[in-house]
């Protein structure tokens, strides 16, 4: 079936290839960072396509820095969690 | 003198200048009748050429009635029309045909609808409705239907059902003989010598009289072999009950439908009776004799139509009967273009359901909510039809109900009402009806037939070709649907219910502590007052393991999931076991380990169950390496999906149908190919038509493969939530990466719950 518009994970992938360039140039290790970070973005697909945004770059950007600021949010409470002596020593 | 007849019209077709039709009466007699009635089309355009076109038809032999009305255009509005009244129906499809050679550039409507249909929607009858019919000399003068397709439980039709069926596939082997029953007499037939098989077939069918002829193979082989045999010996074979027309024979075809390439089989359909094709009938694994029954009664199409027919013909033909009978006009040809768009609306508006990512792992007592029929309810609720206006997209304000200035409901909505109605009574009903009641097979089959008609609706409304589609109708469903879907959501959150996966019309809820159907029934009730859409729960599953994708185990992907309800019942989608092209034993496997994993009462009994389920692999592996699987059940069945030159490397399917083009048998685009995996080259063994092979011959390592793939993708998910180590070191699927485990937390309710970015569960409390 024809389809007008790519679906949300259709530009994830699309604008992942853009960056191809970019990504041969990182070292590896950046590299595999990178690839977490579109992996997070893909966890937001049904938002980034009910967004229907004309940017979809900005929605992929947000989508990231949410699951990044859940990882935040994470350690976060993990060192809450943690007894006050071994915090401060 | 005039005679009052009551009983069950079987079938309907044109004759030269009236109707025939087939009524199997109260005393058991079965009656042609014939109908004269009149049939009109109209053609609308320039006022002198409308003026020419009059003056041309009453000049014709055809005998008319023509005069000039308004009539509804559901694209156009009232427009003035030359209507042109056949007095002989049958003859209106000549002199409409000739017409439009004539008088090309006018408008044209209703000129394409079969007879069938037109009856159905002068008299309100349909194939197996109740009737009184008054006749004077085998002519019927009257006829009023005395139910409607609505009935849930119309009386049961006393049909003579006479089966044959070839002992074996006749695109395999030469059949020898065939298995002929009826009532409670099953003999078998042989085909040679073919005089005395042909006299004993003859005194069968003389004999028995049936109504319906079902039978295996009957479109492609059967039939046409038969009569070719009769004609062959001189010996006539009473087909037909009505001598005056012969067999009506069909060309198969292959065509290009819901991003799928279909291959349609040749057809044969006799007169005065009915022959359905087991092989041949759309979905009949699917709901059987009673589905394609249900079929024909709400679309009005002959039942020898309506078991053939292709998605949309049904719901296309309930929507002309429906326009017929409110004198909406039916466009010929349809020239409705989509309405000019912006590209930021065309962004907000194309797009279809919203699709979830699953949260990825095992999870305990989930609640399943899907919405009742979404689509086609949105369609009935929010009366969403082409000629019923809309408000642009961006003013959406679905779920108030208002249909705002709308006088009346569209024809959509008009024509999918009651079907909607009925399935949703079928499905109450079976809902209530005890687990051994006789009904619900029939109940079940009857709303399948129901569910396929509503779901193919949908896809016509979106349609460019279809009389009723219009593309702003289609997507202002799938708006309507996302904005359901996330006032659902929204109710669910506000009820503290923590959201695993959301799926167009479903999702699949959690709450600690929620665990029976009261505890659900809160959530219904508010979701359905926020969305004024009926939601019923689908069940609660005692577990159900969320998939990630085949590609990268960190990304989740919808709809592949598997899990085990209360009541011990399984359902699966998008696993191996669910695809068609999965050799039967492997699909076997995998749901007998669920069937293992079922029997335990809860989640964390699962590993208690792991050890008979690895027994049981052990057990099939060892079957496959010994070569005690039956060949059959080995067997991959492809589609073909485009012609063999079209392929730029050949998939098995095409090197299998290679081999049987080397035989000399020929595969069309969309036919299904069987094949083995076989060892060397080519790799492939075809199953059809070409010589057998041992089982020495089969990649038993290839199978092995495919075998440890589909059980891991049920075994795995599991190990990894009890942190067991993997007893079968096959079954790694993503040799390149190591996933920590999926672990839960239990406790108090938290704060959030998602998956960090090497899919650990994470819970903030």
């Amino acid at each position: 079936m024809g389809r007008t518009l790519p679906t949300a994970s259709m530009l994830i992938q699309q604008e992942e290839q853009s960056f191809a360039r970019f990504r041969r140039a990182l070292r590896r290790s950046d590299q595999v960072a990178l690839d977490d970070l579109f992996a997070a973005a893909r966890q937001h697909l049904a938002a980034a396509q009910y967004a229907a945004h004309a940017l979809p770059f900005e929605v992929l950007l947000l989508a990231m820095l949410l699951e990044e600021h859940k990882e935040v949010m994470r350690l976060r409470q993990q060192l809450d969690e943690l007894p006050d002596a071994s915090r401060n020593g | 003198m005039d005679e009052i007849l009551t009983g069950w019209l079987l079938d309907v077709y044109r004759e030269e200048t009236s109707l025939t039709l087939w009524l199997l009466d109260d005393d058991g007699q079965r009656r042609r009748l014939t109908h004269p009635f009149p049939a009109a089309f109209y053609a609308a355009g320039p006022a002198n050429q409308l003026r020419a076109l009059w003056r041309w038809l009453s000049e014709q032999e055809i005998q008319v009635h023509l005069s000039r009305m308004e009539r509804k255009d559901v694209f156009q509005g009232i427009v003035t029309v030359l209507a042109v009244e056949v007095v002989h129906a049958p003859q209106l499809d000549a002199l409409f045909r000739r017409a439009v050679e004539t008088y090309p550039d006018l408008t044209y409507y209703d000129g394409d609808i079969s007879i069938s249909l037109r009856y159905a929607a002068r008299f309100g009858v349909f194939p197996l409705a109740r009737c009184q019919v008054v006749v004077n000399a085998e002519r019927v003068k009257t006829i009023t239907a005395l139910n409607t397709p609505w009935e849930l439980e119309p009386a049961p039709v006393p049909l003579r059902i006479l089966s044959i069926e070839p002992d074996r596939d006749p695109a395999q082997a030469c059949p020898r003989h065939l298995v002929i029953r009826y009532d409670r007499i099953r003999y078998i037939l042989p085909l040679e010598p073919a005089r005395a098989f042909l006299i004993s077939l003859r005194s069968t069918l003389e004999r028995y009289d049936p109504d319906l002829i079902l039978t295996d193979w009957g479109d492609t082989w059967l039939l046409p072999c038969l009569l070719k045999l009769s004609k062959e010996y001189n010996l006539p074979l009473p087909l037909n009950r009505a001598e005056t027309q012969g067999v009506i024979e069909h060309q198969a075809r292959t065509y290009f439908s819901y991003g799928q390439i279909v291959y349609k089989g040749s057809q044969v359909q006799l007169r005065g009776r009915m022959h359905i094709d087991r092989r041949n009938a759309m979905m009949w694994s699917d709901y059987g004799l009673e589905g394609v029954l249900e079929m024909a009664r709400v679309t009005a199409l002959p039942i020898q139509d309506a078991a053939r027919l292709s998605p949309g013909t049904g719901i296309s033909s309930m929507q002309f009967v429906t326009a017929l009978r409110a004198n909406i006009l039916i466009p010929w040809h349809k020239h409705q273009a989509e309405q000019p768009k912006t590209a930021l609306e065309l962004i907000h508006t194309d797009m279809g359901g919203l699709v979830y990512q699953p949260t990825i792992g095992l999870h305990k007592d989930i609640g399943g909510i899907d919405f009742v029929s979404m689509y086609p309810g949105i369609m009935v609720r929010f009366n969403i039809s082409p000629e019923v206006p809309r408000s642009k997209a961006g003013d959406l304000t679905p779920a108030t109900g208002e249909p705002g200035k709308v006088p009346s409901m569209g024809i959509v909505p008009q024509t999918l009402a009651p079907l909607l109605e009925k399935r949703i009574a079928f499905k109450t009903a079976l809902g209530n009806l005890h687990p051994k009641d006789c009904r619900r097979e029939v109940y079940k089959a009857r709303a399948s037939a129901e569910k396929w008609l509503l779901v193919t609706c949908f896809g016509y409304l979106g349609y460019k070709n279809a009389r009723f589609g219009a593309i702003e109708s289609h997507e202002a469903v799938t708006a309507y649907g996302r904005e359901a879907l996330l006032r659902a959501k929204e109710a669910a959150e506000d009820l503290d219910f923590s959201i695993l996966h959301m799926y167009v019309d479903g999702l699949w809820v959690q709450k600690p502590g929620c665990s029976t159907p009261e505890d659900f029934q809160a959530l219904l009730a508010e979701v359905s007052e926020r969305t004024s859409l009926p939601i019923a729960l689908d069940g609660i599953y005692r577990w159900v393991v969320f998939l990630p994708s085949r590609v990268d185990e960190r990304i989740p992907v919808p709809n592949r999931y598997f899990g085990v309800f209360q009541d011990g019942s399984i359902k699966v989608r998008g696993i191996e076991a669910r695809r068609h092209d999965t050799p039967p034993f492997i699909a076997e496997t995998q749901m007998k380990i669920l069937a293992i994993l079922a029997k335990a009462a809860d989640a964390d009994r699962l590993p208690d169950f792991l050890p008979e389920a690895r027994q049981y692999i052990g057990q099939r592996l060892d079957e496959l390496a010994k070569g005690r699987v039956p060949l059959a059940e080995l067997l991959v069945s492809q589609r073909l999906s485009r012609e063999l030159t079209e392929y730029s490397s050949p998939s098995p399917a095409a090197r299998a149908v290679w081999q049987m083009q080397a035989e000399g048998k020929q595969i069309h685009p969309g036919q299904q190919v069987r094949f083995l995996y076989t060892r060397g080259e080519p790799g492939v063994h075809a199953w059809d038509g070409t010589e057998s092979t041992d089982i020495s011959m089969v990649d038993s390592n290839r199978y092995k493969t495919l075998l440890m793939r589909a059980v891991g993708t049920i075994i795995r998910p599991i190990e990894q939530h009890f942190e067991i180590m993997p007893q079968h070191s096959n079954y790694v699927l993503f040799p390149n990466q190591k996933a920590g485990p999926v672990k839960e937390l239990g406790g108090q309710m938290p704060l959030a719950t998602f998956l960090d970015l090497r899919g650990r569960l994470v819970q903030l409390h």
